[in-house]
């Protein structure tokens, strides 16, 4: 397949090409971390490695990796490798529970992440003749204002609609023709759901292509978002601590999503031990950022569960391949000792025709034993004409889960439209063990 | 508060002090560029401007302008969505609108050059008052179609000061981060503002001892006691800005440090103030409705959009030196459009949600009253005869019901009264659909 291609030099660079350019980078960015972050200075120094004589990217496994606690410890600007005057931009986690994160950019971040995102919509067909509905919420969150940035660069028709307010995405999308949905992949199936409510025939909307992340979906999500709505769904990967949306995206393909390797380098790891798997094995997924001025971090551990493949993709990009995040490693479950992980579930659920994909999975503890309940919704027709037989409908899907996931879950078929909806990312699980309310 | 340097250091030093001779020759030479683009990519203005008889290329004078007619938001509604626009959709990089899915809102279009000279004229008011890239700018207006939080964030970004993209909301989170992260320019409205210092104080911070030097307030009107009271709770210079979409969006006006006025960004709109019911140009000083044409913009252009908003303008030898004109705080409003936190709802968009619920009857009233300074909107709306016995115990959920179509037609949210048949007042000549309680409006 002919490739097109926003940055064709970095993006086509032979392998051997680009280990040398990020060795460069490495070097460049541990010698800023450590001439500007205390945090990294000790580091460094408590682990031996001079940053001035870096030369191999395999010695970077001797650097200790930086977590979500560093960054809520260095509250808030204590990572920051520029001084204020130099940084344009920062970004936040909610941050529910103590402090949020805090994560920052100067001009050159600003534009290199605008790059990548105009890099992953130009690959997936995008132009400038283009027009973006981005319902990502804008805001500290990076979603909205990551995308928006990139959309623009490439020179598209951006509308910065932001989350929310369905009817009105829905005018949107019919009256100026969208032809491109940035959103989470619930907020989309969500939209498709109210559009065909309202009798909108989406097969003759102009809407093409959508560039769907935020949270973890599975291959039956995808089928069944690009049915509904009739275009290809893309899924694009991110975190604000390593930039935002745009560490990775998959090409047409939808074969794994490229990493800008040129900009961020990977690892898979054991989330247990810390030691680094071989290619091809799942683990926890760890970036260090090559290029960014404001707050680069050394071995980030993203908690986000995939795999690299770095072999030859059919669109011509060199650059590896990580698989779809299958879940992250703070959202296993474990079931009376089973470590299970929603994105299993979902996996079952979504190749049962009958099944709506609105489901919630509810974990509770009765008399010492961990419990697991499923909620689903069923379609309309199912409820209405076989309400004799759901109790069967039931036994048969927890068969296949148990199949699947090797645990009993209880599964409670739910009238449509009963499951709470999201706007933003879905909330699929409710542990009770945790203190936490339907 | 009391002394403070007012004399500015320009970003723009050439065009900023320049002598009101040298802006109107700018501006004609601008006006001329601005109409032979309309006439060229546009077929609305071609009409326009070849029926008024205004030949673009012999402008001899900026009053020569008068001979066109006025383009009004229904101008806007009838080429929604794009028709207004006077370059191709490929050059268009961005879209803003008006709030709301009732009637077709208003859609104004950018180019990646517009969306400079935005960010230049917003950041360039920002600067004059001494905004600079050590500075740390909260943008808690909000983001999405309205152009507030946009407009501040890519201004801020390209005067190369930090911006936190907050945007509006979550007033906790606001406080902390505003003093976690220190601070120092908040952009708001300024009824938000006043709810933040009272959260605030019920939290026991003490804003002396934040880092705030000025607050970039508006999206709607406010007052001279408003501002006082402000800069007394949050220890910063409260700084009247004014702006809407169809002409740019905030950038339009603003006031220096003088505080007495907002000057007008000359160089990039030309202002004429005209009587709102005779359409006459009115001289400066006098009160009348608000009239811009737009001079550099290529996207959506604007040839003397009427805005509705009440004010006058007028030329002073201001102390911080810039010569641009001023305009008054705005006063009021020529139609019936209200501000509600911000944003922008008109009667008739609200009526048009409960014209489509069955069991209500077309009798309602919209009441609008200040909680902790928040602007609250209330809509009573009769029911249908027999709703109400037969129906008591639903009748909270029937309100949740309509109060949820309000919100996702119009994004604000709407409280909701159901009230028995015939107990709102009937009107006999034009009905009264509007009880303004606010005590801060002028």
């Amino acid at each position: 397949m002919a490739c097109a291609c926003w940055e064709p030099e970095y993006e086509l660079m032979p392998r051997e090409k680009l280990r040398e350019l990020q060795t460069f980078r490495l070097k460049n960015t541990l010698v800023n971390v450590y001439e500007n972050v205390p945090f990294y200075k000790k580091q460094l120094d408590d682990c031996g490695l001079n940053p001035y004589k870096f030369a191999d990217l395999d010695d970077l496994v001797k650097i200790p990796f930086t977590t979500k606690d560093d960054l809520r410890d260095n509250f808030p600007f204590g990572l920051f490798a520029r001084r204020m005057e130099d940084i344009v931009r920062i970004h936040s986690s909610s941050g529910t529970t103590g402090n949020p994160t805090v994560v920052s950019y100067t001009r050159n971040d600003i534009a290199m992440w605008a790059s990548l995102i105009a890099r992953d919509l130009y690959s997936t067909g995008v132009r400038s003749t283009d027009i973006i509905q981005n319902s990502y919420g804008y805001g500290l969150f990076t979603g909205g204002l990551g995308l928006h940035y990139g959309a623009e660069l490439l020179g598209a028709t951006v509308i910065p609609v932001s989350g929310g307010l369905t009817e009105r995405q829905l005018k949107i999308m019919q009256d100026y023709g969208s032809t491109v949905l940035c959103s989470t992949p619930s907020y989309a199936l969500f939209i498709a759901e109210a559009g065909t409510e309202k009798g909108i025939d989406f097969k003759n909307l102009p809407l093409k292509t959508g560039i769907f992340g935020a949270e973890p979906w599975t291959e039956e999500m995808r089928a069944e978002i690009e049915a509904r709505l009739f275009i290809d769904a893309i899924d694009i990967y991110g975190l604000s601590e390593i930039i935002g949306p745009g560490v990775s995206c998959e090409c047409t393909e939808k074969k794994g999503l490229h990493i800008a390797e040129d900009h961020f380098l990977a690892e898979i790891i054991d989330p247990v031990t810390g030691k680094k798997v071989s290619p091809g094995n799942p683990g926890e997924i760890v970036f260090t950022s090559l290029t960014k001025e404001a707050m680069p971090l050394v071995r980030y551990r993203t908690r986000d569960l995939s795999e690299l493949n770095d072999s030859a993709c059919r669109c011509g990009r060199t650059h590896a391949r990580m698989k779809k995040p299958m879940g992250r490693s703070d959202d296993m479950l474990i079931i009376r000792g089973v470590n299970i992980f929603p994105s299993q579930i979902e996996e079952v659920l979504m190749k049962i025709k009958e099944i709506e994909p609105h489901y919630l999975i509810v974990v509770d503890r009765q008399n010492y034993l961990d419990t697991i309940e499923l909620w689903v919704e069923v379609s309309e027709d199912v409820f209405a004409e076989k309400i004799n037989d759901l109790e069967k409908f039931e036994s048969a899907i927890e068969s296949r889960l148990y199949d699947a996931t090797g645990i009993n879950i209880d599964v409670k078929l739910k009238e449509p439209k009963t499951i709470k909806r999201s706007e933003g990312k879905a909330k699929r699980v409710i542990d009770k063990r945790k203190g936490e309310v339907i | 508060m009391s002394s403070i340097a007012v004399k500015s250091d320009f970003l723009d030093p050439e065009i900023s002090a320049a002598s009101r001779e040298r802006i109107a020759s700018l501006q004609l030479e601008n006006l001329r560029e601005t109409l032979k683009h309309c006439y060229k990519n546009n077929i609305f203005y071609k009409k326009r401007i070849d029926d008024s008889g205004l030949d673009p290329d012999r402008i001899k004078d900026l009053s020569e302008i008068e001979k066109l007619p006025f383009t009004s938001k229904e101008d806007l509604r009838r080429n929604y969505p794009f028709g207004l626009f006077c370059t191709p959709l490929s050059e268009v990089v961005r879209v803003h609108s008006s709030s709301g899915t009732t009637g077709n809102p208003t859609v104004v279009g950018y180019t990646g050059q517009d969306l400079d000279m935005w960010a230049h004229v917003l950041g360039r008011i920002m600067y004059d008052v001494g905004v600079r890239r050590d500075d740390i700018v909260q943008v808690s207006h909000g983001f999405g179609m309205f152009t507030g939080g946009f407009g501040f964030q890519f201004a801020a970004e390209k005067l190369g000061a930090l911006v936190v993209p907050i945007s509006g909301g979550n007033t906790e989170r606001q406080l902390k981060i505003m003093s976690d992260f220190k601070s120092t320019v908040l952009c708001c409205t300024p009824s938000y503002t006043l709810h933040m210092a009272e959260v605030g104080e019920k939290l026991g911070i003490d804003f002396a001892k934040l880092h705030l030097r000025f607050g970039f307030l508006g999206a709607e009107p406010w007052t001279e006691p408003m501002r006082r009271e402000i800069e007394r709770r949050m220890h910063m210079i409260a700084l009247n800005s004014y702006g809407l979409s169809e002409v740019i969006g905030p950038g339009v006006s603003c006031e220096c440090l003088a505080r007495s006025g907002l000057h007008i960004n000359d160089d990039h709109f030309l202002t004429e103030i005209i009587d709102p019911e005779t359409g006459k140009t009115l001289p400066a000083g006098t009160k009348g409705e608000l009239v811009f044409t737009s001079l550099t913009k290529k996207a959506f252009p604007v040839l003397r959009y009427r805005t509705k908003d009440i004010s006058y303008i007028y030329e002073d030898d201001c102390a911080c030196g810039k010569t641009f004109i001023k305009m008054a705080r705005p006063l009021g409003r020529s139609d019936d459009m209200l501000i509600i936190r911000g944003v922008n709802v008109f009667p008739s968009q609200i009526e048009e949600v409960l014209m489509k619920v069955e069991d209500l009857e077309p009798h309602y009233l919209i009441v609008l009253t200040k909680e902790n300074y928040m602007d609250k909107i209330e809509v009573w709306v009769e029911v249908s005869e027999g709703v109400f016995h037969e129906k008591l115990m639903d009748l909270e959920a029937f309100e949740k019901s309509i109060e949820s179509k309000l919100y996702s037609a119009i994004g604000i949210h709407i409280k909701v009264s159901l009230k028995e048949p015939r107990t709102i007042a009937r009107s006999e000549g034009k009905a009264q659909r509007v009880l303004d309680k606010r005590q801060e409006r002028n």
